[in-house]
Formats: structure tokens, sequence, C-alpha cells
């Protein structure tokens, strides 16, 4: 995969602990321990501050707003995502773990349930984290749209799942048990790649 | 409604019971396997609430699985002959108490409470408690909301 | 792999052999180091505890080195409910080498093994089970598994979440041997519809065959009450406390879980596996098997008749780590150890590798186990759900091959184009009817001659989506069943396909299906660990693949003639 010769990297400036929305027409983007902190892209080289772009921008294109929160005491996809769900204004989360797992998440669902799940890491790119956003306003403005279709990779399992496990060990470090969800702004800083 | 009592403990070479011994079967609702026809169907004499499992033939099948020497196994037909008596909602709903951090231990009590008293599910209120206790040791009783 | 080269000089000559070898699939899969104090190693860590079990007044107040007090709640509930208590001490003191002789001794019988191990700890099981080589490991399963006759599970699934596909490719399914099948979704909100497709297409391929929707908890739960589904299978487990409560149960919940099951007269199985917690991100820095080990007598503790594992979906862990394949191996040798039925893994694809595949899959197709696979694709994998099966369809001649060329059973069976063109088109055409006659989202005649020669989803044309999501909400709300299917069968005109569902609905009222390892034949016996226990002695002893069963395997697609050459086999 190539590179652009200047980056956009994501730094995550916290702005306190992250409340419950009233605005009914917000995402909530829910962000893992070590997104943007000691990764800085997903399993397949995504860039972090591409991810958040893409999905700020599908949010965007349906008129919606997006609020972004970082969990701390987990590092489960389902829990990081339904717990943004119930902050959300609107009751529909978005979740993204740093090697890129996300799932579309719904206040009033099973935890682990879910409106859409994207499980294989290794097969979303920046043009699906874009219509992962898109569907989420979407669900938020009350419509029903056809679920973000993805390939299905049988071979993402034997090529990336013991790399996954580690990044995932790696990311469980990250957990502060006890710290609670905070807001986030984010800066995004162009700088150039050597 | 059942077998009369009388008769002997029921061994392995009873099984399967619907072929060997349909005598010992009915559904919840007192039917004989014989007459759970296609007729019955299309007529609409039989309905869902008729092919359910009846808590009689949970403890018949209890029996032979300890006959098989089966104790667990046993067990939890046991458990689920209780069950039988209780809605499925409630039935899902008591599961989902019994997750993580779902129930305070009053409410688990409460739902042990409920399940002796209504149901008279003594096995499956003492698996309650059981979890009650460990929860509680273990930080898996339901938090105070934060907000 | 670029070598290092000095500034200025050309590129060094590398090997042509090299080039190919970096060219096979094999290299294509991940493989890592072992990491022993997180967890990532297969069986052999200095990490895990040592066996030890200290009982007063009846309770088990030690356990594999840790007190009471220490206990997380998998040592609570396995010492409360999964090892016998009456005879944990005498068996503990067994040598584990004595332990795994016996275990792999023909004059041993299953129930002597049986009595010895169902006293054991997690440690101890372990400890035996690492003196044993793969080979042993599957003389040991010849013997101890549950069900005398091996068998067989597939997956029907769509990429597009289709149910005609889904329907049609039960339909083969079962007409080559499966005995179980199994579905799930892309879009959960499918369900009900894919569910009623699995459960008529697996009626129409051979009566008896049982099938289930892997969803969460609650809502598989629901699909099984109404009798849209026949057994339960993927209510998972797992090795480590912090790993079970993120998966947001507790041996307890999954206890009353599996028994509301029983109380609705469904069929369940647990799902565990070696590498979850790793991959989950907390192992304890305990080994895979001895995570697995625990998870084995949880589900021996709650009471539940099977397992399924070895690996499953997290194969790509195991398979990664040296000795990964040995462990999988020997956590389905150690569920058949603790007498419950063991739907065996080879259900998730785990390598670019064809050898790979099949090395995997080799001791559990050569002793047998009760469902050799717990999910072969019974469609191209690229339709599988599960992301990928260790085999699919492109596989099935290969799979009756080597069945053929080992003299084993694996469950499956050739069978002819034009009688699997037959069952596929005779379940779309019954689906179409029921959906008609249900005011569910038309089928076309043109979907079934698509589905009756289809191979992927690819080959059907593409139906709207969003009809089939307000029909399967509706499936739910009008609070349809089972019955409701065998009605709509038989006023559709499609008799032995409602006879059938209403046969296998009618084993709920018996239980005989709750049982160790049931299936039901093809003329709808109830076969279990009870009426068909394996008594596996020795040589000439236990299942043999002989007889008319034998002369099934020996057909291929192409096979000459023996009394003409110059013809082959019909």
């Amino acid at each position: 995969m190539s590179s652009p010769t200047t980056e956009r990297t994501l730094k995550l400036r916290e702005i306190g602990p992250a409340r419950r929305g009233t605005r009914p027409d917000e995402v909530v983007i829910a962000l893992s321990p070590a997104f943007a902190g000691i990764f800085s892209k997903t399993i397949v080289e995504v860039p972090h501050a591409e991810v958040l772009r893409q999905l700020l921008a599908g949010i965007e294109e349906q008129g919606v707003t997006a609020r972004v929160i970082q969990v701390h005491d987990t590092a489960d996809l389902a829990a990081i995502s339904h717990l943004g769900a119930r902050l959300s204004g609107s009751g529909i989360s978005v979740g993204v773990l740093s090697r890129g797992t996300t799932m579309i998440h719904q206040r009033d669902l099973a935890r682990l349930s879910n409106l859409e799940l994207f499980p294989q890491s290794p097969l979303l790119d920046a043009p699906v984290f874009r219509q992962i956003g898109s569907n989420a306003a979407r669900y938020a403005k009350g419509e029903s749209p056809e679920p973000v279709p993805t390939r299905n990779d049988q071979m993402a399992r034997p090529r990336w799942q013991a790399k996954a496990a580690l990044l995932h060990l790696k990311e469980f470090e990250t957990i502060e048990a006890g710290r609670g969800p905070e807001e986030v702004e984010l800066d995004f800083e162009l700088s150039s790649a050597g | 409604m059942t077998a009369s009592t009388s008769r002997a403990p029921l061994t392995t070479a009873d099984y399967p019971l619907s072929v060997n011994r349909p005598d010992l079967l009915r559904t919840p609702t007192g039917k004989a396997l014989s007459e759970l026809t296609m007729d019955a169907v299309v007529s609409g004499a039989l309905t869902a609430a008729d092919v359910r499992i009846a808590p009689e033939t949970l403890l018949l099948q209890a029996e032979i699985a300890d006959a098989a020497r089966r104790p667990q196994l046993a067990a939890n037909f046991r458990r689920a002959a209780e069950m039988t008596a209780i809605p499925d909602a409630e039935v899902l709903s008591m599961y989902n108490a019994l997750r993580p951090r779902a129930s305070s231990a009053e409410q688990l009590d409460a739902l042990a409470g409920r399940l002796e008293g209504e149901y008279g599910a003594t096995a499956c209120a003492a698996l309650v408690r059981e979890a009650a206790e460990v929860y509680g040791r273990r930080d898996l009783l339901a938090r105070p909301e934060q907000d | 792999m670029t070598t290092a080269q000095p500034a200025g000089q050309s590129r060094k000559r590398t090997s042509l052999r090299t080039d190919i070898l970096e060219e096979r699939p094999v290299n294509l899969d991940g493989f890592v180091e072992e990491w022993p104090e997180k967890g990532l190693v297969a069986m052999e860590s200095a990490f895990d505890p040592e066996p030890g079990v200290r009982v007063e007044d009846g309770v088990i107040v030690e356990l594999d080195g840790k007190p009471r007090a220490d206990f997380d709640f998998m040592d609570t509930f396995i010492a409360a409910h999964a090892i016998d208590i009456a005879t944990t001490e005498a068996s503990m003191a067994v040598p584990s080498d004595e332990i795994a002789r016996m275990i792999i001794d023909p004059r041993t019988s299953r129930d002597e093994v049986l009595a010895v191990i169902r006293g054991l700890t997690p440690a101890k099981i372990l400890d035996v089970v690492r003196l044993m080589n793969v080979v042993e490991i599957m003389q040991g399963m010849q013997k101890m598994r549950a069900r005398r006759t091996p068998a067989n599970q597939a997956h029907s699934t769509s990429a597009r979440d289709n149910p005609i596909q889904v329907a049609v490719d039960a339909a083969e399914g079962a007409v080559r041997g499966f005995a179980e099948l199994e579905t799930t979704l892309g879009v959960v909100r499918y369900a009900p519809l894919v569910a009623i497709a699995l459960q008529v297409g697996g009626q129409v391929g051979r009566g008896g065959v049982l099938t289930q929707c892997a969803l969460e908890e609650a809502t598989e739960l629901e699909l099984g009450m109404r009798g849209i589904t026949a057994y339960a299978e993927t209510i998972s487990i797992y090795g480590t406390e912090s790993v079970f409560v993120d998966g947001d149960d507790t041996p307890w919940s999954k206890t009353f879980l599996a028994s509301a099951y029983a109380s609705r007269g469904i069929k369940m199985r647990f799902t565990s596996g070696t590498g979850s917690e790793v991959q989950m991100g907390n192992a304890e820095g305990k080994s895979m098997l001895y995570l697995e080990i625990r998870c084995i007598l949880m589900a021996r503790g709650a009471g539940v008749q099977g397992l399924q594992n070895g690996s499953i979906s997290c194969i790509g862990v195991p398979g990664a780590v040296p000795g990964g394949i040995r462990a999988v191996a020997a956590e389905n040798l150690v569920a058949s150890l603790c007498d419950l039925e063991v739907a065996s893994g080879n259900d998730q694809s785990f390598s670019h590798s064809s050898m790979r595949r099949v090395a995997r899959l080799m001791p559990q197709l050569l002793p047998g186990t009760d469902f050799v696979c717990s999910g072969y694709s019974a469609v191209p994998n690229a339709d599988n759900m599960f992301a990928g099966s260790n085999f699919d369809t492109d596989d099935y001649d290969d799979w009756n091959t080597i069945q053929r060329d080992l003299q084993v059973d694996g469950g499956l069976r050739h069978v002819r184009e034009d009688d699997i063109l037959a069952v596929r088109r005779r379940a779309a055409e019954a689906l179409q009817a029921l959906f008609r006659h249900l005011d569910l989202p038309t089928i076309t005649d043109a979907e079934v001659e698509a589905a009756t020669y289809a191979n992927s989803s690819n080959d059907y044309p593409l139906r709207d989506v969003l009809a089939d999501l307000k029909g399967a909400q509706s499936v739910m709300e009008r609070g349809l069943t089972g019955v409701d299917l065998v009605k709509g069968l038989e006023a559709t005109g499609f008799h032995d396909v409602a006879e059938n569902l209403l046969t296998v609905l009618r084993q709920r009222v018996s239980g005989d299906l709750l049982q160790t390892s049931a299936i039901l034949t093809p003329d709808f016996v109830p076969l279990s660990a009870i009426n068909d226990a394996n008594d596996y002695a020795g040589p000439g002893t236990g299942y043999r693949l002989q007889g008319e069963r034998w002369e099934e395997l020996k057909k291929l697609r192409h096979v000459t003639s023996a009394s003409n050459p110059e013809t082959e086999v019909s």
C-alpha cells in the first residue's frame, strides 16, 4: 500500500469526561484505549487519521454531527460501542479498535448484538469507513439504510489472526481499569514522511 | 397424567423413549406421541404448545442419564423440568438477569425467591443463590448507574 | 524478503528454488513466535499450574495449587460441579503416564478411563495429554468418542443472506450426508428468513437433519423456542473469568441457559476452543490448552451433553505457534475423555495451503469423532459467513476420495449430479411455496431455476434486501413457529417435507435428542451415545467402515468399470 509523501497524523486531546448527549442528530464515535496512542494505524496500515477523517466525512455528508470519545477501561469492541451508543443523543454509535475492527451499535440493543459488524479488520479500507460513517448517520436520522457491503476474505484468518491477537494483547496492556470515557477533540497534523 | 409410580427405574435399554417407551411420553398438553399427526396439524388441533417437552419426560431422561453415569447431565434435565413451568419471555429475562453486572444481590435473591415460590423450581433457585454468592465475591453484581 | 546489501553493489543472487518456495501458499499463512508470559503458547508452558487437589469435608479447598480463597469463578464452578469429589484424591494419585497408557490401551475400556478422568483437575488432565504425541491422541480418540458412529456437520450460508441459496445448499449438504446444518447471517436481522430456509432445505435432502442458526444468545434461544431451529451450538464459554465476563456471561448464566434449552426439548452444546482467551487479550499467562481444559470441565459441570471445540474461530492462533495443531487434537480428546459429545472444529479457514488444511483434519477424520467437522462449508467459501471454513464445496470430491483411499467414514458420500439437481430444485420450490403461503417476499421461478444449477451467490438474481428484512421482522412479529412451517408445507403440497419437519419437531416431546451425541438417522431413529455406545476394544472392534456403507463410499465421480473398462461405473 503506497503512502503519500506527506502523512496526516492524529492526536486526541481530552476535553473532559464523556457525557450523555442530548441532540438527536449526533453519532458518537467511540475509540479504543490505544487508538491514536501507541498505535497510529490499523492492521493493514490505514492511518488512524484517515479512519477518522472518513468516518467524520460520512457522518457529515448526511447532515449529522459527530462527537468523539475514547474509552479506557476496556478493549472489547462490543463494550466500547455500546457505551458510546448509550452516551449518544441519537442512541447510535460507531466503535473502533486500533487494529480497525468496527461496529455500529444502538443503545437499546443487547451489548453483544449490533446494527452492523465489521469483524475482519484487514478488509476495512478508507472507502468502507466513509460508508460506515454514512450508515451510522442514517440510522441516527431514523432511516434503514442497506448494510455496508464488505468483502468476505476467508483467508484473512490464516493470514492475520495471530498478528491481530498480538495487536490486541498490546492494546489490552493500555487498559486503565476504572478510568471513565473521555470526550476528545481531534488534532490533525500534516507531517512529511521520510 | 403419567405412568404409574410403581414402574421400575429406567435403564439405558429403554432409550430411545420415542421408540421403546412411547407409552411413557406425553406432551405438556396431555397428548400422546401418536396424536401428533399431520391431520392434527392441518385441522389446527396441534399447535406449537403441543410440540414441547413435559417436565415428566425430562425427569425420565434424567433417569436415563443417571443410568448412563452422567450425573451433571441428569441435574441439567432436572433443572430443565422445573423450567418448563416458566413462560418463554420470563426464562429469557431470568437468563439475562444472571449475566455479569446485570443484577444486584437483592434482585438475584428475589429471582431465587420467585423461582421457588412461584414455580417450585428449587434446583434453579439453588443455582441462582450460588451465583449470587460468587458474583458478590467477584464484583459481578450490578454497579450503580454512572452518568 | 530482501537481503542486506552494501551500497553500490548489484543485487545478491538468490536461489531459484527459494523464489519458488516463497511463492508457495503456505508462506502466506501467519506464524508467530511463542510468548508464554501472555499465553501465546500451545500446551508446553512453564507458567501453567502444577496439578494438585485438597479435599476437606467433601469440598475442594485447593485446586492445582490455588487455595479456595483465591478461586476465580471458573475454579469455583469446576470445584463445585465438574470434579468427582469421591474419587478425586485417589485418581489424582495415579501417575499421569499410567493414565495416558490407559487411554491408548485397547484393553482398558472407555468406562474404566472415564472413571479415572472424572476425578482429575485441569492441570492434571493437561499433564496426562502432554505425554501423548498426536498418534497416541488419535488412538485415544478412537476409543473415547462418545457415539460409536462418526458423523459430520456443515454450514449453509450466503454472502447475500439469500434464503434460497441457504435452502438449496442445505438440501445438497443433507443428501451428501451431513447430520447437522448450521447457518448464520451477515446481517443479523435476516435471521428468521434464513433459519426457516435452513430448516426447510435440511428436510428435503434427507429427513432427520438437525439445524441451527448462530446468533447472540437470547435471540438464538428465541428462534429455538419457536421451533424454527432444532438445536443450538454457539453458546460460548471461555477459559478465564475476565474473558468470560467480556463475553457477557458466567458459568452460572450459561448453565441456566443450557437448562433453558433442555426445558424446551432443544438439543444444545457449548462452544469453546484454544486461543480465544489470548485472542481477546487476557490469557492470564496460561497456555491455550490449559485454559481450554478449564472450559471443558466447566461444560461438564454445567451438565451439557456436548461441546464444539478444536479452536474453532481462533484456529489462526494455535495454528500460528509450534505444536498448535497437536494441542487442537488434544482438546478434542479431552472433551471425549470428559464424556462429552465433540463437534471437532475443521470449520474455520486455517491455511492457504491445501496440504496444511488436510493435515489439520487428520487427527479427527482418521479416528472419527462425533462430528468430524463442526462446520464443513456446504457453500463456496466466498459465501461462508463464518469467515470461511477449512473445507468447502470445492473439496467434496477430494474428501470422498480420501475416505475411499484410507477406508475411513467421514460422514459424507458421493452423490450423482441428477440426484443433487433434483433435491436442489425441490428445496427451492418448497421454499417458494412456503414463502407465498406465509406472505413473505416472493421467490420467482427464475430464482428457483438459478438455484438448481448455482454454485455461489453470484449465480442467483439479486433479491430486494429491504423487503426481505421486513419479511424477517414480520416472522417474529407474527409469532411464526415450526408448526406454521409444517402447515404451510403441507398446504402447498410438499407432504414429504412437511412430514419430515413434523417428525423432527415431534422429537422435542420425547427428549431423546437431549442425550449425549444424539442425532437422527435417515429413518428418524434417535442415535446417541446411549444406544450407539462406542465399544472400541482394539482391532476388529468398534465402528468399522464395511458392508453396505463401505460400498457406498467406494463410489466417486469417475471410476473405471472393471467389467467394462471402456466405461465408468455409473
